[in-house]
């Protein structure tokens, strides 16, 4: 039986070349992609070789995905594995890069904005509707929505995040300079205003108060992992050097 | 006629090489070649442009038979397309070759 383990990704919204480098990576180990997991990549043992990968995001029904993996794999890209409208595909290096033109490059990411939306928008707007629900009710109907509407809304946050990074991405691309510094800067806005709230204001009650602080964690504790790491990235370096 | 916006360099390829019915694989390799390697098409945008120009009733598909090389034909209305931009595209070297001329004389 071949040798098989499994990978974290470190999110394909917000790290897709990093991950893509990491599979190389492990390639040039011997490890090989082989499939997705449920928050990664599985792997299995085989003899080194400099692949490199590349991830598609495309809606295709399963004619089209026949002709779009023959097209493919006729210019040295093989399909690894698909998940929904991911596709993962490896190649030799040197091959042709699977974009040429910075126009489709832009719809590869307008499509993956649009698919990710179609989960997000409803599922904010059901967390935005209990957060009201909430404001409006009182007793225990208060207590069950305010238990419900704060899951959700733990969940949400991330999702929201990462579907702002992709059209962040897309704009990028596309040469839209002022969205892509407003979206950089608006999680540091978004945190000072949260800050305020749990510093200076004095009610210690409320729904908005709550939300404040929930936000004012979230950011910073992710700001705070990615610091961690960083640090930690930065103190590995040196010490192999 | 009406306006269309300006075809992207890609998309102009593309055009030229479906007045044949040709599949992805053999556009593509038509401009490579033709270009002596200068210009080439990835197949993921290969394939976004295909779709783009199917929507647009620019090309059809002409022969579905082997699902997995389809081939693909301009339109009427993706001929006018093209020679309209090939229009644009004339006077635009015109002007290059008429300042480059003025350079040298």
């Amino acid at each position: 039986m071949k040798q098989t383990k499994k990978i974290t990704s470190e999110g394909l919204a917000f790290f897709e070349e990093k991950d893509m480098k990491k599979l190389r990576k492990y390639s040039l180990q011997g490890w090989h992609v082989y499939d997705f997991s449920i928050r990664g990549y599985k792997l299995e043992k085989g003899e080194s070789r400099d692949y490199i990968y590349n991830i598609d995001y495309r809606f295709l029904n399963d004619d089209e995905k026949e002709e779009y993996i023959e097209l493919c794999a006729q210019t040295g890209w093989t399909h690894i594995a698909s998940d929904g409208d991911l596709h993962l595909f490896r190649a030799n290096r040197g091959t042709k890069p699977l974009y040429t033109d910075q126009g489709t490059k832009v719809e590869k990411y307008a499509q993956s904005g649009r698919t990710m939306s179609k989960v997000v928008v409803p599922f904010v707007l059901i967390t935005v509707l209990l957060w009201i629900g909430e404001i409006f009710s009182s007793g225990i109907v208060e207590s069950i929505l305010f238990t419900i509407a704060t899951i959700l809304t733990v969940i949400a946050l991330p999702l929201v995040w990462a579907t702002i990074t992709i059209f962040k991405n897309k704009w990028k691309l596309a040469g839209r300079k002022g969205l892509v510094t407003f979206v950089s800067i608006l999680p540091i806005l978004l945190f000072c205003v949260a800050a305020y709230v749990v510093f200076f204001v004095e009610k210690r009650e409320g729904t908005i108060i709550f939300l404040s602080y929930m936000l004012f964690g979230a950011i910073g504790f992710s700001y705070l992992i990615s610091l961690v790491t960083l640090i930690y990235q930065k103190v590995r370096k040196k010490a192999v050097y | 006629m009406k306006k269309y916006e300006q075809l992207t360099d890609s998309m102009f390829y593309i055009m030229a090489a479906l007045t044949k019915p040709r599949h992805g694989y053999a556009i593509m390799s038509l401009i490579e070649e033709t270009s002596n390697g200068v210009v080439s098409i990835g197949p993921a945008s290969m394939y976004t442009i295909i779709k783009k120009l199917l929507k647009q009733d620019w090309i059809y598909l002409y022969d579905n038979s082997d699902s997995r090389r389809k081939t693909y034909y301009l339109t009427d209305k993706g001929k006018e397309v093209l020679e309209a931009e090939l229009i644009v595209r004339k006077r635009m070297i015109e002007i290059a070759e008429n300042g480059l001329r003025e350079v040298e004389g």
